[in-house]
């Protein structure tokens, strides 16, 4: 049996190659514009690129979105796969089922982050007259167009590498390391998860968007192995399960979506207002607020189980 | 003041191929503001078009079109939209009006999207309704009018929004000599509030009147004098 003949993946990839189309079609209209653009013109070529411009907003607007959308739908098959796989348990042990699998969970979460941000500058170009961010956020399509056409390939690459005669390792062996990255204790990282969600919620408050971005970047790595080493004990209420995936599982009442939707929506949301001022020239700080909001529901959610279990049970873990 | 400056526009269908039609041509003109000017020519010779362009409902295949300072030709589809709304009123051949409606109804529509008290807009639909001295239908559902009437229902919802421009697209196509007068007559009272009123027409009638202050003559999508 193939891969390939599973239900999600064929589908996932028949999305995939429409939007590759759709994409590249836009790409080769995106570089007649930004060879040919003078706003100020009223030749019947500039004419001609406004309409276009206007074509490919709607192509890019729908398979953005698209992509943004697949993302969870990549998620959810993963997650189905481990029912495929021998020896995968959960997402770790497909994502782990060959080297091409944590790579291609990076460039998606890279794009993500990529196509979010081009849909606020999009979203700020059309709302003046004069296309203010037009060539920017065209060459900031280009570049990740570049991942996307990348991102393809390692799918095709990673599928196509999935065992199905070997048995794979996964969370059980994967994360089993008895010791925290960097020689980290687990204290000293929970103190770290919270004094930074602290820093970004008042550096929100005062609206310091550079300072937000960088303790955004910190915190996301932070909160991963926060949440992977020491709140998930307390998801799965057992000492030795170190596994990022498996709370995306129905058995956990899918609070992993829950978990690192919010994680991802705080710290896209704390990153975007410096990069769009890199980009726009202007601020655009009230994003921030949903930063904070989004951080605060994730750090409560995962506070709650640590809380829960030692009402329970008096102790921690 | 030039209220409109239309420069060296073109308007070509399938630019791109081999049946492509000029409908516009290097059509250059400025019109000063409270002007009354009419476009007139043969059925084909491009004053709808011309219409359609000024009132961005459409956009021009090269050229520049200036109303009040801003470039329309250029406008997003959303800023157009709301140039048509605040600055634009159509007056059409056909009337274009919501059968199902009356007259009152009819008029009142372009308000929904306003944000304008109640008070205001009553006071500004009874203005328009007297103006095109079609008050005293203001309850018949426009179904039941007569075509002169339907006309000047349609002026009294092109006055509504009391925009500064007003574009009437063969407004006495449809009508008798009677209702055509009756509309050249409105015309002064437009005069009057210092709209500026751009009629596309082979209409004799307009040239006869003194209320015409220019008229742009067309042929096969180019101005002739």
């Amino acid at each position: 049996m193939s891969i390939f003949l599973s239900h999600e993946i064929v589908v996932f990839l028949v999305i995939e190659v429409i939007l590759l189309v759709l994409m590249s079609i836009a790409q080769a209209n995106i570089v007649v514009i930004l060879r040919y653009w003078d706003f100020e013109a009223s030749s019947a070529l500039q004419y001609r690129l406004e309409k276009k411009n206007y074509l490919i907003n709607t192509i890019l607007y729908f398979t953005v979105a698209t992509k943004i959308i697949l993302f969870l739908f990549f998620v959810q098959s993963l997650n189905s796969l481990s029912g495929v796989v021998p020896g995968a348990m959960c997402s770790a042990g497909v994502v782990g089922a060959n080297v091409y699998g944590n790579l291609l969970l990076l460039v998606k979460l890279w794009l993500i982050f990529g196509f979010g941000l081009w849909l606020i500058v999009n979203k700020l170009d059309l709302a003046a007259v004069d296309f203010p961010y037009l060539r920017r956020k065209y060459w900031l399509y280009t570049f990740l167009f570049v991942g996307v056409v990348l991102e393809f390939f390692l799918e095709i690459a990673y599928f196509g590498d999935i065992p199905l005669n070997v048995p794979v390792f996964c969370c059980s062996v994967v994360f089993q390391a008895p010791k925290l990255p960097f020689g980290y204790t687990q204290e000293f990282l929970v103190s770290l998860f919270y004094g930074l969600f602290v820093a970004i919620a008042v550096l929100n408050v005062l609206k310091n968007a550079m300072a937000s971005f960088i303790c955004n970047v910190l915190f996301l790595f932070v909160a991963y192995y926060a949440i992977t080493y020491f709140f998930g004990l307390y998801v799965y209420e057992m000492p030795n399960h170190k596994c990022p995936y498996c709370m995306l599982q129905k058995e956990y009442y899918y609070i992993g979506y829950a978990i690192w939707g919010t994680l991802f929506l705080g710290i896209f949301f704390g990153m975007m207002p410096f990069l769009i001022e890199l980009i726009t020239k202007k601020p655009h700080l009230r994003l921030l607020k949903f930063s904070t909001f989004y951080l605060s529901l994730m750090t409560a959610i995962c506070t709650f189980y640590v809380v829960r279990y030692y009402v329970m049970t008096g102790v921690f873990l | 003041m030039k209220q409109i400056t239309v420069s060296n526009v073109d308007k070509i269908y399938n630019s791109t191929k081999e049946n492509a039609f000029y409908a516009l041509k290097q059509i250059s003109f400025e019109i000063e503001a409270g002007e009354i000017v009419i476009l007139k020519g043969v059925s084909g010779s491009g004053k709808s078009t011309l219409l359609s362009l000024i009132g961005g409902l459409s956009k021009p295949s090269s050229g520049d079109i200036i109303v009040e300072g801003e470039t329309i030709a250029k406008l997003p589809d959303r800023l157009a939209s709301l140039y048509r709304y605040e600055r634009v009123g159509f007056i059409f051949q056909s009337f274009n009006l919501l059968n199902g409606l009356n007259v009152y109804q009819n008029v009142t529509a372009p308000l929904m999207l306003s944000e304008w008290s109640a008070s205001q807009r009553e006071e500004k639909i009874d203005r328009a309704l007297q103006i095109a001295n079609i008050a005293h239908k203001k309850k018949q559902k426009v179904s039941d009018l007569s075509g002169g009437e339907k006309q000047r229902c349609a002026i009294a919802r092109a006055l509504v929004m009391d925009p500064p421009i007003i574009l009437a697209d063969e407004p006495t196509a449809n009508l008798d000599t009677h209702n055509s007068l009756m509309f050249i007559e409105i015309l002064k009272t437009f005069k009057a509030m210092g709209k500026t009123v751009l009629i596309a027409t082979h209409d004799v009638l307009f040239e006869e009147s003194d209320v015409i202050d220019r008229c742009i003559r067309m042929k096969d999508g180019e101005i002739v004098s």
